[in-house]
C-alpha cells in the first residue's frame, strides 16, 4: 500500500477537500477524502449526496434514449419530483451524469468481485492468479457499458474537453486501482505504477474498441482485451528479464574491477 | 518586502475621510487585503420600522461596531451615489470581465430550460439586481435560447436609485421581455409578505449579498420564498487562492479602484467601501457552510471559482422534504 499512499498524498494536495455528503449530516459533512484502500477504516462518504443521487439515478434511466445530455438530466429531475431548475445544482451538468456512470459502475465492482471469486479478496488470493482476476474484472467492467455504449462516444467527447480531462483521467486511474486492488495485487515497488498505467491504457482502448463493436455479446471486444493484456504481460516479462541481465552484468563488472584492486 | 513602505504610504493615501475607525489596530493588522471590483447594489434593511432591527452590530467596510440600521443607511448612500456611473465603473474596474462572469453565471443556471412541451413556466427572483444586469441576461437566455416565454423575472433591490437605472435600461428590451419583468423595492433580509413562501424557482443575487446587513437572515428569506427543489444562486467576490494573483489583485483593488472611482465617478469613499466590503466577505468554504446552515443542499464542493477565486458562484437547493 505504500506507493498508493504516496500517490494519495500527491492527489490530495492538488485537490480541494471534500465532497458534500448530505444535507442533514452537519458534523460529518466534509470528511477528508481518502484515495487509497483501507481494510481498517469504513469507506469514505460517496461522491454524490442524496439529492444529487436522486436526480442522477433518475436521469441515468434516460441516457440510452437521450444520451448524456442536459435533456436527460431535466427529465430525470422531473421523474424524481424536482424542478427543471434543480439540475443546476449539479456542478458540471452533463459531465455529472457521465461521472455518475463511472463512479457507480466502479463501486459495483467490489460486490461483483466478491460474488465471482468468493469472499474478500484476501481469502482466495492464492486460488486464481492476479492476472486472471484482472482480466475478468476488466471484462466485467466493460460489460457494464453495454446499455449506454451507443452513447459512449458522445460521453468521450465531453470527457475530452480540456477542463474535464483531469477529472476524467482521475476516474480512469481510480478504476485501474480498484481493479488491481480487488485482484489482490500486493506490489510495493515501481511496478505498482506501471501496472496501473498499462491497465488504464488497455481499458481506455478496449472501451473505444467497444463503441464500434457489433459482434454478439461483444466477443470481439473481449478478444481485443485479452490480446492487449497478453501483450502487456509479455512486454513486462521481457523488461524484467532485461533488467535482471543488466543488474547481473553490472554486479559482475564491479566484482571484476574489485578483483583487480579497484577500491569500489 | 521592499514594496512594503510603498504599500504603507499608499494605504495612508487611500484612507477615506469618513472612516472614523474606532479600532485602528484592526485596520492595520492586514494592511493590504482587500479586493477589487465593486459591483452590484446591495439590499440592506432600511425601513426603520422593521422589527428585525436589533441592536446587533455589523460592519461597514473595515469599520466595526455599526448597528444594522446604520449599515443599511450607509450602503444606501453608497449605491445612491454610484447608481449613475455603475456600469461604466464596473467595466473599468474589472476590465470588462464582470460581463463574462455574469454570462457564465446565467448560462450555468440555464433558466427556462424545460423537458416539457410546452415548456414549464418559471418564476425568478433577482435580488439586489437593481440595474438589471442579471435579470436581462436571464430573460434573454430563457426567451431566446431556451424558447420559454413563460419565464418571469422579478428584480428586487433595496435601493430605488439602482432600480430606476434598471427600469430605464429595460425600456430597450423587446416588449415581450418587458412584460415578463417586474420591479420590487424590497429589503432582502425582510422580503415583503407579497412574496409568498414556496413561490420561486430560482433566487439569484449577484455582487450584492456582501452588502446585506444580516446575511444568514437573507438566506433564510431566500429559503422561505423558494419552492422545494428551487435553487439559490449567488455570484460574489471571494478569496483568491494563488498568492501571486492575490498580490496583484489586492494591489489593484486597494489602490487602483478607489482612484478610478475618484477620477470617473468623483466618489472615492463609495469605492473604498466596495473594496473593503469584498475583503470582509467570508471565504468560499465559510459562505458555503452558511448556505448549508440555512437548510440548503449543496452539490459537489458547493461553489465554483471564477478567475482563480476573484469571484465565486455558490448554489444551494431547497430540499424536497422542506417544510
Amino acid at each position: 500500500m505504500a506507493p498508493s499512499r504516496a500517490l494519495a498524498g500527491l492527489l490530495a494536495a492538488g485537490r480541494r477537500a471534500p465532497q458534500a455528503a448530505g444535507a442533514g449530516a452537519h458534523s460529518s459533512r466534509f470528511v477528508l477524502p481518502r484515495t487509497y484502500h483501507s481494510y481498517d477504516h469504513p469507506p469514505p462518504p460517496g461522491v454524490f449526496n442524496a439529492a444529487e443521487k436522486a436526480i442522477l439515478s433518475a436521469a441515468y434511466a434516460h441516457v440510452p434514449e437521450h444520451g448524456f445530455t442536459q435533456h436527460a438530466l431535466s427529465l430525470g429531475a422531473r421523474d424524481a419530483g424536482y424542478l427543471d431548475i434543480s439540475t443546476s445544482l449539479l456542478p458540471a451538468g452533463p459531465f455529472s451524469l457521465i461521472k455518475y456512470h463511472l463512479v457507480t459502475k466502479r463501486e459495483a465492482l467490489a460486490p461483483k468481485s466478491a460474488g465471482i471469486f468468493g469472499g474478500p479478496a484476501a481469502a482466495q488470493a492464492q486460488a486464481v492468479p492476479v492476472e486472471a482476476k484482472v482480466e475478468r474484472l476488466t471484462w466485467e467492467r466493460l460489460q457494464e457499458n453495454r446499455d449506454v455504449i451507443h452513447r459512449w462516444q458522445e460521453a468521450l467527447a465531453i470527457m475530452a474537453q480540456p477542463s474535464l480531462v483531469p477529472a476524467s483521467l482521475h476516474e480512469l486511474a481510480l478504476l485501474a486501482d480498484e481493479i488491481y486492488h480487488l485482484s489482490g495485487d500486493k506490489s510495493v515497488d515501481p511496478s505498482w505504477y506501471t501496472k496501473r498505467a498499462s491497465l488504464s491504457t488497455i481499458y481506455a482502448s478496449a472501451e473505444l474498441f467497444m463503441t464500434n463493436d457489433r459482434s454478439p455479446g461483444f466477443g470481439e471486444t473481449q478478444a481485443f482485451l485479452q490480446r492487449r493484456l497478453k501483450e502487456s504481460s509479455g512486454v513486462g516479462a521481457v523488461l524484467g528479464n532485461v533488467a535482471q541481465w543488466v543488474s547481473f552484468t553490472a554486479a559482475a563488472g564491479v566484482n571484476v574491477l574489485r578483483s583487480k584492486g579497484a577500491r569500489i | 518586502m521592499a514594496a512594503r513602505p510603498a504599500l504603507r504610504s499608499a494605504a495612508r493615501a487611500l484612507r477615506p475621510s469618513f472612516r472614523s475607525c474606532s479600532c485602528p489596530s484592526a485596520r492595520y493588522a492586514k494592511p493590504f487585503s482587500t479586493s477589487p471590483l465593486p459591483q452590484k447594489p446591495a439590499p440592506t434593511p432600511n425601513n426603520p420600522d422593521a422589527s428585525s432591527f436589533s441592536d446587533k452590530t455589523t460592519h461597514f467596510g473595515f469599520e466595526d461596531g455599526l448597528s444594522e440600521a446604520e449599515k443599511t443607511e450607509r450602503v444606501a448612500g453608497v449605491f445612491h451615489s454610484v447608481a449613475e456611473s455603475y456600469d461604466r465603473m464596473n467595466d473599468l474596474m474589472s476590465f470588462g470581465w464582470h460581463r463574462i462572469w455574469k454570462d457564465h453565471f446565467v448560462s450555468s443556471l440555464n433558466p427556462g430550460l424545460s423537458s416539457h412541451n410546452p415548456p414549464t413556466p418559471q418564476n425568478i427572483l433577482d435580488v439586489a439586481g437593481g440595474t438589471g444586469d442579471i435579470a436581462f441576461r436571464m430573460l434573454h437566455h430563457a426567451h431566446q435560447l431556451n424558447r420559454n416565454p413563460d419565464v418571469r423575472v422579478t428584480i428586487s433591490d433595496i435601493n430605488t436609485s439602482m432600480l430606476a437605472v434598471g427600469k430605464q435600461r429595460s425600456l430597450k428590451l423587446p416588449a415581450s421581455q418587458q412584460t415578463a419583468l417586474s420591479f420590487l423595492p424590497a429589503d432582502a433580509t425582510v422580503l415583503p409578505a407579497a412574496l409568498a413562501p414556496n413561490s420561486f424557482d430560482l433566487y439569484t443575487v449577484a455582487f450584492g449579498i456582501r452588502n446585506f446587513s444580516n446575511i444568514p437572515q437573507a438566506l433564510r428569506e431566500a429559503y422561505r420564498v423558494l419552492k422545494p427543489g428551487g435553487v439559490f444562486a449567488c455570484l460574489e467576490f471571494s478569496k483568491v487562492g494563488n498568492p501571486l494573483l492575490n498580490a496583484v489583485y489586492k494591489r489593484w483593488s486597494f489602490s487602483g479602484i478607489p482612484m478610478i472611482g475618484q477620477l470617473v465617478a468623483g466618489d472615492r469613499d463609495s469605492y473604498q467601501y466596495l473594496v473593503e466590503s469584498i475583503e470582509r466577505f467570508p471565504s468560499q468554504d465559510e459562505f458555503r457552510d452558511m448556505i448549508v446552515d440555512a437548510g440548503f443542499v449543496v452539490g459537489g464542493e458547493g461553489y465554483e471559482n471564477l478567475t482563480g477565486g476573484v469571484a465565486a458562484i455558490h448554489k444551494g437547493m431547497k430540499p424536497l422534504d422542506a417544510k
